[in-house]
């Protein structure tokens, strides 16, 4: 009798202390959702800040991530292409795919969309989340699918959220007041990754070292990046973790531009730190100190 | 007149239907996938090699689409070559699969279908790193590979942080008839197989991968005499990619064939030392093992070694070397692929053979998986 007392209060106590499982694609929205959900929420997330979220391999160790999830958090606007193969492979029925980009201002969607533009993503510029202002909407969505599973800890989840967005508002205006003497500097991106977190920094992106999104350095292109920093006093050249930057070093040679390591997600480089505000932090940092 | 206004009408009322959800029809339609494959090739024979031949090799048209929240449909037609006018367009898969929606994780797939059965079977041509078939899947798969009609069941194993897969088939059996086995079923049965796969995928470190795969095959032969065969399959998959621009892929695959047999696969009797028919049990295998290395994101570099006898008989033995080296300047919407293999038969010369590849990719056809 005692040993069924026990088992049936242990039970109860599992369930009551039943965490959200959550899946994140980016690496970033695994640290919203862990400052959403404390210790109340269970996170993984797919990519590592170091890989190319645009292609990612279909790996079954994926698709049992996704298997016992409650939640799958993604970027969308095609930035996961790879990501139906993965949510179909986990059989998990039970599974809420959330779109963080359902409230988000698109930038640079295209009129009509083939091959010969490259890699262009149909519904606009995915790479929304490096605009720190987008993270209060994105945060909103996660947070009513946080609480939608969890609707006793709703109040926790809510009070986690506000306080994190009150940080980020005052890192925020940090960050915009360390780059206010570089507004309307040009700069030199790898991909067109950086639309986004240019337009918030009033930045301006001269051109991209790929001739068209996904489609790698040509020769002549190189030469015409060459001279168009030499004319316009260009100081950065931005390239991901993850590209190659054998074609940007060759600018910089060329040049008086430093080809500077930005990333796009947390994880991408060591001194990035294991989340969001940090990955920023290093970002303007590194930004500023090659454009002053 | 009134027939006339009737076909009026109509005609406006599909109009307006396409005005209204034009949008929407674009995006219940199908994704649609070109693939055609085109090579030059030559062979030695005498130690002369014969004048390139430029050809059309295959075309693949993919159609995939979700037919609901629950069920997906794929369609893969093929036009083989070389003759690209007289050619007929044939089906190569036509399926339905069940993908979520039923208790544990079923996963149900119905229709005409490369069988989960060993690791290259999936694989269709165009995703090979090579141009050829390796020996083994040619003699005891056929040149089409283990493609039948069926009804598919799969399962994911509660097995913790291995991901183990569970897949069992009942098929119509005339899969590999035409190279493994009687062909003229018209005085027999029905010749139902079965196919069993199991696989687990092993996360080894933060860039490489292994998965290895257990198959097991069983179907009639010999549909007056129903005589079964068994083929048993091993094998593997390794995958290091430490980056988008480099990757080694280290794949082999071992089959085992069993059969007792009156007859080869050409119907002619068996006979024992005094010439008298008698009935046989033929053990037999082949393996094949290649790897394949990715750099500077755009190259491939690899080879292969095959080994096999064949389902009627062990001492009809080849052996072959192949060297393969791809090139794909822009992701895989283009490919070419330099291939030489040499294959030595067990009672003949060994032949020379050299092809250049060129394929490309038209549509939003899915990256195979893992």
């Amino acid at each position: 009798m005692k040993r069924i007392f026990l088992f049936i209060l242990f039970s109860f106590f599992s369930i009551a202390a039943a965490k959200v499982r959550v899946v994140t694609t980016l690496a970033d929205l695994a640290d919203f959702t862990r400052q959403i959900g404390g210790n109340r929420v269970q996170v993984d997330f797919i990519v590592r800040g170091d890989q190319n979220p645009h292609f990612v391999e279909v790996k079954p160790s994926y698709m049992l991530k996704l298997k016992s999830a409650d939640i799958f958090f993604m970027i969308g606007m095609e930035l996961e292409m790879w990501a139906p193969q993965i949510i179909d492979g986990s059989r998990n029925t039970k599974l809420t795919v959330v779109d963080l980009s359902k409230n988000i201002r698109k930038m640079e969607v295209p009129g009509r969309v083939d091959a010969s533009q490259g890699d262009v993503h149909r519904f606009g510029n995915p790479h929304y989340w490096l605009d720190p202002r987008n993270v209060r909407p994105m945060l909103e969505e996660m947070l009513a699918a946080i609480s939608k599973v969890s609707p006793t800890d709703e109040p926790y989840f809510r009070a986690n959220a506000a306080a994190y967005l009150k940080k980020l508002d005052g890192k925020i205006a940090a960050w915009e007041n360390r780059m206010k003497p570089f507004a309307e500097s040009r700069v030199i991106t790898f991909h067109k990754s950086w639309p986004y977190f240019a337009n918030w920094l009033r930045l301006v992106v001269a051109d991209q070292v790929e001739p068209k999104p996904g489609i790698p350095p040509s020769p002549s292109h190189t030469a015409e990046l060459i001279a168009l920093v030499r004319q316009g006093g260009i100081k950065a050249i931005i390239v991901e973790p993850f590209y190659d930057a054998s074609a940007a070093a060759q600018i910089a040679r060329s040049t008086n531009a430093k080809v500077i390591r930005l990333t796009t997600s947390v994880g991408g480089v060591p001194q990035s730190g294991k989340d969001y505000i940090t990955m920023m932090d290093y970002n303007i940092a590194t930004l500023a100190a090659t454009l002053r | 007149m009134q027939a006339g206004s009737k076909i009026w009408r109509t005609g406006w009322l599909m109009l307006a239907l396409c005005g209204q959800h034009g949008l929407a029809q674009t995006s219940v339609n199908p994704d649609i996938s070109v693939i055609p494959r085109f090579i030059i090739q030559t062979h030695d024979r005498a130690g002369k090699f014969s004048r390139p031949d430029y050809a059309f090799e295959e075309l693949e048209i993919v159609m995939q689409a979700y037919l609901n929240p629950f069920s997906k449909a794929d369609v893969v037609f093929t036009l083989p070559g070389p003759d690209l006018e007289e050619s007929k367009l044939g089906i190569e898969e036509l399926y339905a699969s069940v993908v979520c929606g039923l208790p544990f994780g079923l996963n149900l797939r119905f229709g005409k279908y490369r069988v989960d059965y060993g690791k290259l079977n999936l694989a269709h041509p165009h995703a090979w790193p090579f141009v050829t078939q390796p020996l083994s899947q040619e003699r005891f798969l056929g040149e089409e590979g283990l493609n039948d009609l069926g009804l598919s069941a799969s399962v994911l194993l509660p097995t913790g942080n291995i991901y183990t897969k569970l897949t069992v088939d009942l098929l119509r059996g005339e899969a590999i008839g035409e190279t493994t086995g009687i062909a003229d079923t018209t005085g027999g049965q029905p010749a139902y197989a079965n196919s069993a796969r199991l696989t687990g995928f092993f996360t080894l470190t933060e860039h490489s991968d292994l998965e290895v795969g257990l198959s097991g095959y069983t179907g009639i032969h010999d549909p007056y005499q129903r005589r079964r065969f068994y083929y048993g399959n091993v094998d593997f998959k390794y995958k290091y990619r430490p980056s988008s621009y480099n990757s080694l892929v280290v794949q082999g695959e071992y089959l085992f064939n069993s059969r007792t047999a009156q007859q080869d696969r050409d119907f002619n009797p068996l006979l024992n030392a005094q010439g008298n028919p008698e009935s046989r049990s033929i053990h037999s295998s082949g393996l094949y093992l290649y790897a394949d290395y990715q750099f500077k994101k755009i190259y491939s570099l690899g080879g292969r070694y095959d080994w096999s006898q064949t389902p009627y008989s062990k001492d009809d033995k080849a052996s072959a070397v192949t060297i393969f080296f791809g090139y794909y300047p822009v992701e895989e919407t283009l490919g070419l692929r330099l291939h030489y293999q040499n294959t030595k038969p067990a009672a003949a010369e060994s032949v020379n053979f050299v092809a250049l590849q060129v394929l490309f990719s038209l549509g939003p056809h899915k990256a195979h998986p893992f």
